[in-house]
């Protein structure tokens, strides 16, 4: 019997293809290196157009308290962009005065816990990760942002292209001055 | 309440000679001034704890900070506002650890005493435990603030039970404030969430930059500018029709073109629109109000409360200790707005104002590193420059407040570090001097008053 069911496509919500999660897990970790090294023009060619990159603020609140903190776009955000916003933001280092960039901070993303899903439309993958990033700055300014992300990439040309991230950073105080870095 | 500081009461008056314009370097920095700055200012001031938005119906409640003590804010059934200690009278210990909810009743984790959304002792686990002599529970609640007030949609309270009242504590910054709170029908609200973030700095650092340091914008925010609005550099500044006007300590910086801060927000579509509501805004606040909305502005309310009007950030300094502030940050809109402006609103003043916003990242970095550095021992002892424009003080027929001409100026700066001396040096509020003398004396609608202000 042949064993047809190896190349089946699996249904949403299961597991990706071996050669996929490879793929997309070396995506996620190309991505990576290209912020640690503030490659912005290498990462911006890797967002979609319709890209809706969001970190929402999340308060403490009791477990029976339902306000929806996440999902609800309308809320405080660290992040709630689209691409031309992203690139807005990226155009301040291109101004030759943004001075809290100038000595540069030296910047680690470690990405772990990577798992890839098949969603519902062709060539979108929904790619869970966790994230360490860590800042170290002129002196002995450092800290450490820890999280997870809920991702979708599109499959475009011979690469992927990130279509959507979900950012949950584990601070309700934000324990850092600033977040002169994408996560 | 009575706030007993024991100890020696150094004098204050050394640290700064505002007719001069310097500052001595430790006040941003000493422990011991901190210490008596909880005492004599955060435990005396009215300080902003609330959006009236943020606590629609009863029972809705938030958690805050005044100074370093811990309260809770909540709605009451009668639809007024109670703030109270989070802190059981039985151990100390808290009684609710969210940011903001909707609860009936405040339990402590430790023993399970259990207070109603108006702080008062409802009961206790295994209640048996105490005879009736030991506990007499309408004098065992949570401990009621001395008094709370709104003023047009913002809440304060104080722990002093002398002292002004909120109208005389705004004084006439209330004909200022309204062109925040009142531009519009409906008042304002905040949008739900609240950003805090740490920064590594003395809190008068934030307080001082919003309250008069437009000098700094053009210079830190030159690569904010330039990302928010397709290479433009700042709008220049007009010095003949821009001003700085000081109240009580408060301040508002401004200029009266009426589109700076609103074309720094970076969203044509929010231009449009105060466009669109400018004749409705000059028929509701007089025609001069209505062209300083929108110029290129900063504020600041006595003693940590700061916003943009225009780019509609609102934020709170809130102390932790000489050389850390948190910063909570909200975005103020009009009610009256179609949900489109709001969240245009939001994601401008985030992308500008947020900690990831193009304007905020420099500042925090300046802050620190001048909190920093002023710490230094022989460093500490240089005094520090605040003499721009001190020879510019105008009377003004139209504008409250001592008000000085030109909008890089330090008057406003120097104006709250008066009103800090004023208060550090007062033993009894009603003793500290009013600065000005207030035109407003008696009204309590700043909008409206017939005459008073018209152009």
């Amino acid at each position: 019997m042949t064993k047809n069911t190896t190349f089946k496509r699996p249904q949403t919500g299961q597991s990706a293809s071996l050669e996929l999660t490879h793929a997309l897990t070396q995506t996620v970790y190309r991505e990576a290196r290209m912020l640690d090294d503030e490659n912005y023009v290498g990462w911006v060619k890797m967002l979609a157009d319709d890209l809706l990159y969001h970190m929402p603020g999340i308060e403490t609140r009791y477990r029976r308290d339902k306000t929806d903190q996440v999902n609800d776009l309308t809320r405080m955000a660290y992040y709630n962009d689209n691409l031309e916003e992203i690139k807005k933001r990226l155009s301040r280092l291109e101004t030759g005065t943004a001075w809290s960039e100038d000595p540069a901070t030296r910047y680690t993303h470690i990405i772990t816990n990577v798992e890839v899903e098949m969603t519902e439309k062709e060539g979108e993958y929904q790619v869970f990760s966790n994230f360490y990033a860590y800042r170290n700055r002129n002196e002995r300014e450092e800290d450490s942002l820890i999280g997870n992300r809920v991702d979708i990439w599109r499959e475009a040309g011979a690469a992927f292209q990130l279509v959507k991230r979900r950012i949950i950073l584990k601070h309700n105080v934000l324990l850092s001055k600033n977040l002169n870095i994408f996560l | 309440m009575r706030i007993e500081r024991i100890g020696r009461e150094p004098e204050f008056s050394q640290y700064m000679d505002l007719k001069e314009g310097w500052l001595d370097r430790r006040i941003f920095s000493d422990a011991e001034i901190y210490e008596e700055e909880l005492y004599r200012i955060f435990a005396r001031s009215w300080l902003f704890v609330a959006h009236e938005s943020q606590l629609p119906k009863a029972g809705d409640f938030l958690t805050t900070h005044m100074g370093e003590d811990a309260v809770i804010v909540a709605r009451q059934p009668d639809g007024s506002i109670k703030v109270f200690l989070n802190s059981c009278p039985h151990r100390g210990n808290k009684v609710c650890f969210a940011d903001a909810g909707n609860t009936r009743r405040f339990v402590c984790n430790y023993h399970g005493w259990a207070f109603d959304t108006g702080g008062e002792l409802k009961g206790m686990h295994e209640e048996y435990c105490y005879d009736e002599i030991d506990i007499d529970r309408k004098k065992n609640g949570l401990k009621q603030v001395a008094r709370v007030a709104g003023y047009k949609g913002l809440v304060f309270a104080t722990f002093a039970e002398d002292g002004p009242s909120l109208d005389a504590w705004l004084g006439d910054f209330r004909w200022y404030l309204d062109m925040l709170l009142d531009n519009e029908e409906g008042g304002t609200e905040l949008i739900g969430g609240c950003i805090k973030s740490v920064i590594n700095a003395n809190w008068k650092f934030g307080v001082e930059n919003f309250i008069g340091d437009a000098y700094h914008a053009g210079w830190t925010h030159d690569s904010g500018c330039r990302s928010m609005n397709n290479g433009e550099p700042f709008p220049p500044v007009d010095m003949e029709n821009s001003y700085h006007a000081s109240v009580n300590g408060h301040g508002w910086e401004f200029g009266t073109e009426g589109v700076g801060d609103l074309f720094l927000l970076g969203r044509p579509k929010v231009m449009e629109y105060y466009e669109r509501i400018r004749p409705k805004m000059a028929q509701r606040l007089g025609e001069m109000r209505s062209q300083i909305f929108g110029s290129v502005a900063s504020a600041s309310i006595f003693p940590n409360v700061s916003f943009l009007p225009g780019i509609s950030t609102f934020r709170q300094w809130q102390p932790k200790g000489p050389m850390e502030f948190e910063l909570k940050t909200w975005v103020i809109v009009n009610k009256a707005m179609p949900d489109d402006i709001k969240d245009e609103i939001t994601k401008g003043v985030m992308q500008t104002f947020g900690p990831g916003g193009t304007f905020e990242m420099d500042d925090g970095e300046n802050w620190s590193n001048c909190t920093t550095v002023n710490r230094g021992v022989v460093t500490r002892h240089e005094r520090l420059h605040y003499r721009c424009g001190i020879s510019r003080q105008i009377e003004h027929d139209t504008l409250p407040g001592i008000v000085y001409r030109g909008q890089y100026n330090d008057a406003n700066q120097r104006g709250f570090y008066q009103r800090w001396l004023d208060m550090m040096e007062a033993d009894k509020l009603d003793a500290m001097p009013e600065r000005p003398e207030p035109r407003l004396t008696g009204v309590s609608e700043t909008r409206d008053v017939p005459g008073l202000f018209a152009l």
